[in-house]
């Protein structure tokens, strides 16, 4: 009789982690499926207007590529972090505070056109790393940890940008009384709706994955994260290694903010985050440490966000939306964990 | 050492406690086991033996469920069983303490004792626990302080723990992987005591060590390894340490007399190149490691450290390399006094660093092995040439690191921890030779290397002070200081109770001088 049992490999190969995953992936589909069907929808159907709509129509596409740039960078913040062995949960909060430094110097600087745009840029970034500078010094100079402060700030993130919005720079006398006057300065776009944020987001996602790996900080960096002990005995900056790359993740959160702004939605306004920035963390986690790999995830997860829009309008609760979502991240921890395992037979 | 014990008889009619049929397992590219048999009787303390990367820790972690293997048995009281898991091997009695503990260093003494464990109260409190681990304590007469952090213990104390953590679980054979290579003779003296005392109740202990002596001393019967396969089970009342060596390696092993210099070598400098000058050095606890010492290193010279462990000695490795700063005194470099150095300015001056935690500080586990080989020329041509870090060079120098370490690598992109322990030190040991071209200073250097390894690493040290370096080599085998050292300075309690010229040495002087006698009237070379 032969007999089957589980065995852990101590690393996944390639092939078993790529495969895990696309099974989860559609595991989680026909789940959802499964449980649309009950609900008394057409899952095929449905399934079906969610490619068509979203892949098939240079719409849709559009869409995806609006959505999957600030999902780029706040992943890419996360992952930044993570590589020194911090996580920034506060995201989020830097988000709002790049979008409020931007919308402050579009809406009040003296600046015309390409100068606008270079200072909003500026400023988003600037507001991101200001949002994560009292964490980041709190972890390197009395080791408090970041997961709580940053995502303490992120409320306060989020009241202060609802403040302004509705109070001190709303457009008087506009329409909803909700949101600051347009601003001026727009980042052009290159393809439909898609602005040069797109590109923007990719090369700095590249260009980050080639700071890691083939510069001597990129290098310190990995090595600190990996084991704080060994930049001691090495003698590394390791407190200002730390400061400067939750800065530069603090940064790069801002900067989505100011993309959105600027690329996308023209004014200042609450919940302009949509929650890329935990989001952003979501997408960390699928891409694994690895800058390049965020492109990919962040990809899709601007199409599980995109499908949910569009099931939305087929009559689809939110909730709804994100179990599904809920669903296939879960499921994709699962077959990370699974593609360890391989089945063996031993005959007895 | 003790009373030999009386020789070992296999009981006859009693069923082996484990027996393992047929081992195999492989790494990519690496055979790990390979038709491997080992059979462990009731009542026995059966050693492994074997060279660097034998297979041993691979061998017991298929034993405890951390590995499955890709062919053979484990039979259990006659069972054949397998375990998918530590915790199933550990239910089935098998429990092992590993050559890297694995304790929660934040966590007490108690809570790690009952970390994950069924038997742990559902509700407890902090009290509850630890009246439970004092009694568990108590019974199997293990000194721990229940209510103590892991990080406030000492080594000796961490491993007592994390036997008791495996004896509470019921476990009627008890591994341990290289459990006095970071021991005292004395903490050595007091584990051998606790494993015949738990092996008399018809339990087993499996022991893997790269000391001969202790092995002959302690164990019944010896399995050596050698490449993944068995290379014999002998009785060791049969044994002798040559014999031993000769079964590891496959031929004899001649350790070689290393105090004379051989024409042509630097000699020794008139004037110190490092100097420590009343220096008083804080631990982490913010006490006192070192008491106002003065230490000179020539070039061309062995400074031995002679001491019990834990009478300052990392402290004093990590002063004279720059890990740690000094309270008081002065560190001169060259007759220039250092005033704010860190570690990576003692290494650009030529001084290397052989920690005695190299695998906590001197290695990063989880990145590859190129990455840790490179860990202390990262900064330089040809890895970084104008801030740019070039993988293809790393590489290179991890490979010539590698072979200069004699450690086969299939992968160099792969963690350096799974690599086996022994193959990890020897290339932190290549690693800091190369860039020690004015000091190295060497801890415990051969802990957790097997008795070639040993061998080569010494005799690369006699070379590197031949070749004009000063070498601090800290040690507590007195064979190996009086063989190698020029002169042999006694730490106690962070004091030099003086320092011996080589020639003159009296070893029951340095005995004393070890348990705090101060040096006598015959004139001191520097104190
Ligand atoms: N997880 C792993 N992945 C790849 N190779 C491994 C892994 N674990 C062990 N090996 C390889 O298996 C071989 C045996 O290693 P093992 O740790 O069992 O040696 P050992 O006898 O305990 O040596 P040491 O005395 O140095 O501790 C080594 O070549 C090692 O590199
Ligand atoms: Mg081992």
């Amino acid at each position: 009789m032969a007999d089957f049992r589980l065995q852990r490999l101590p690393s996944a190969t390639p092939a078993a982690a790529l495969g895990a995953r696309i099974l989860a992936i559609a595991l989680a589909l026909i789940i959802a499926g499964v449980i649309l069907a009950f609900v008394g929808k057409n899952p095929l159907a449905l399934g079906l207007q969610v490619v068509t709509s979203s892949l098939g129509s240079s719409f849709g596409l559009e869409d995806l590529g609006l959505l999957v740039i600030p999902l780029i960078l706040t992943g890419l913040s996360v992952t930044v972090a993570q590589q020194i062995g911090a996580w920034n949960i506060g995201a989020e909060g830097q988000f709002y505070a790049g979008a409020f430094a931007a919308s402050a110097v579009g809406l009040f600087a003296p600046l015309s056109g390409g100068w606008s745009l270079v200072g909003m840029g500026v400023a988003g970034a600037f507001g991101g790393l200001v949002w994560i500078l009292i964490p980041a010094l709190a972890r390197a100079y009395a080791n408090v940890n970041e997961l709580i402060t940053t995502l303490l700030l992120n409320f306060v993130a989020i009241l202060l940008v609802y403040y302004v919005s509705t109070d001190a720079w709303r457009e008087r006398g506009g329409v909803a009384n909700s949101a600051t006057p347009r601003i001026k300065a727009e980042i052009p776009e290159f393809w439909g709706l898609v602005h040069w944020g797109l590109p923007i987001a990719v090369l700095l996602a590249l260009a980050m994955a080639g700071l890691l790996a083939f510069t001597r900080w990129g290098y310190e960096v990995r090595l600190i994260g990996s084991n704080p002990a060994a930049g001691k005995y090495l003698g590394i900056a390791a407190r200002r290694h730390l400061i400067t790359v939750m800065l530069l993740s603090g940064a790069i959160a801002g900067l989505a903010g100011m993309l959105e702004i600027a690329g996308s939605v023209h004014r200042l306004q609450g919940g302009i985050s949509n929650n890329y920035g935990y989001l952003g963390i979501m997408v960390a986690v699928l891409a694994r440490g690895s800058s390049i790999g965020v492109i990919f995830a962040a990809a899709l997860m601007a199409f599980i966000l995109n499908s949910g829009i569009i099931l939305q309008t087929q009559g689809l609760t939110t909730s709804t939306v994100l179990a599904i979502t809920g669903l296939i991240l879960f499921l994709t921890a699962i077959g990370d964990e699974l593609s360890h395992y391989r089945v063996v037979r031993d005959k007895s | 050492m003790t009373e030999p014990s009386p020789r070992y008889v296999v009981p006859t009619g009693a069923a082996p406690l484990v027996q393992l049929k047929g081992i195999a397992k492989y790494f990519p590219g690496v055979i790990a086991n390979q038709d491997v048999d080992l059979e462990v009787m009731p009542g026995e303390i059966h050693a492994l033996l074997g060279e660097n990367g034998a297979g041993k820790s691979t061998l017991m972690n298929i034993l405890t469920g951390i590995y499955q293997p890709d062919a053979g048995e484990i039979i259990i009281d006659g069972y054949a069983c397998q375990f998918a898991s530590p915790v199933q091997a550990i239910a089935a009695g098998i429990g092992m303490v590993h050559q890297h503990f694995k304790l929660v260093n934040a966590f007490t003494v108690a809570e790690n004792i009952h970390l994950g464990w069924s038997e742990t109260p559902r509700r407890a409190s902090a009290p509850v626990l630890e009246e439970r681990t004092a009694a568990l304590a108590q019974k199997f007469n293990l000194q721990v302080k229940p209510s103590a952090r892991i990080t406030e213990l000492s080594t000796g104390e961490q491993q007592r723990v994390e036997i008791l953590r495996v004896l509470a679980r019921k476990a009627r054979v008890l591994i341990l992987d290289e459990p006095t290579a970071v021991l005292t003779p004395a903490e050595a003296r007091e584990l051998f005591k606790a494993l015949r005392n738990f092996v008399s109740t018809g339990n087993a202990v499996i022991f893997i060590s790269h000391k001969l002596d202790e092995v002959l001393e302690i164990s019944d019967r010896v399995t050596i390894l050698r490449g993944g396969r068995k290379a014999g089970t002998e009785f060791a009342a049969d044994c002798t340490p040559a014999k031993l060596a000769r079964l590891m390696v496959g031929r004899d092993i001649v350790l070689a007399d290393m105090r004379a210099r051989p024409p042509g070598a630097a000699a020794v400098s008139s004037s110190p190149v490092l100097r420590l000058r009343d220096v008083s050095v804080l631990n982490d606890n913010g006490h006192t490691a070192l008491h106002g010492i003065s230490l000179d290193v020539r070039a061309g010279e062995i400074l031995g450290i002679a001491g019990v462990a834990g009478n300052g000695q990392r402290e004093l490795s990590q002063v004279l390399t720059g890990t740690r700063q000094a309270a008081t005194g002065v560190i001169e470099i060259d007759g220039h006094a250092i005033a704010h150095a860190n570690a990576a300015d003692f290494v650009r001056r030529g001084i290397g660093h052989i920690p005695e935690d190299r695998l906590q500080s001197g290695l990063a586990p989880g990145l590859s092995i190129t990455a840790n080989a490179v860990m202390r020329e990262y900064g330089k041509p040809p890895v970084t040439v104008g801030g740019l870090f070039r993988p293809g060079a790393a590489k290179t120098l991890a490979r010539s690191i590698a072979s200069a370490a004699e450690v086969v690598i299939p992968d160099f992109a792969m963690p350096i921890r799974n690599l086996s322990g022994g193959n990890q030190q020897r290339l932190v040991a290549r690693r800091e030779m190369r860039i020690a071209s004015k000091i190295l200073v060497a801890a415990y250097p051969s802990r957790g290397l097997d008795v070639g390894a040993i061998n080569i690493m010494l005799r690369y040290i006699v070379d590197l002070r031949n070749a004009g370096a000063g070498i601090v080599l800290i040690s507590e085998e007195l064979e190996e200081l009086l063989n190698l050292s020029d002169r042999i300075a006694v730490l106690y309690e962070g004091r030099i109770m003086g320092v011996l010229d080589n020639d003159r040495v009296d070893i029951d002087e340095i005995g004393l001088m070890m348990g705090g006698r101060l040096r006598g009237e015959k004139g001191a070379a520097h104190g």
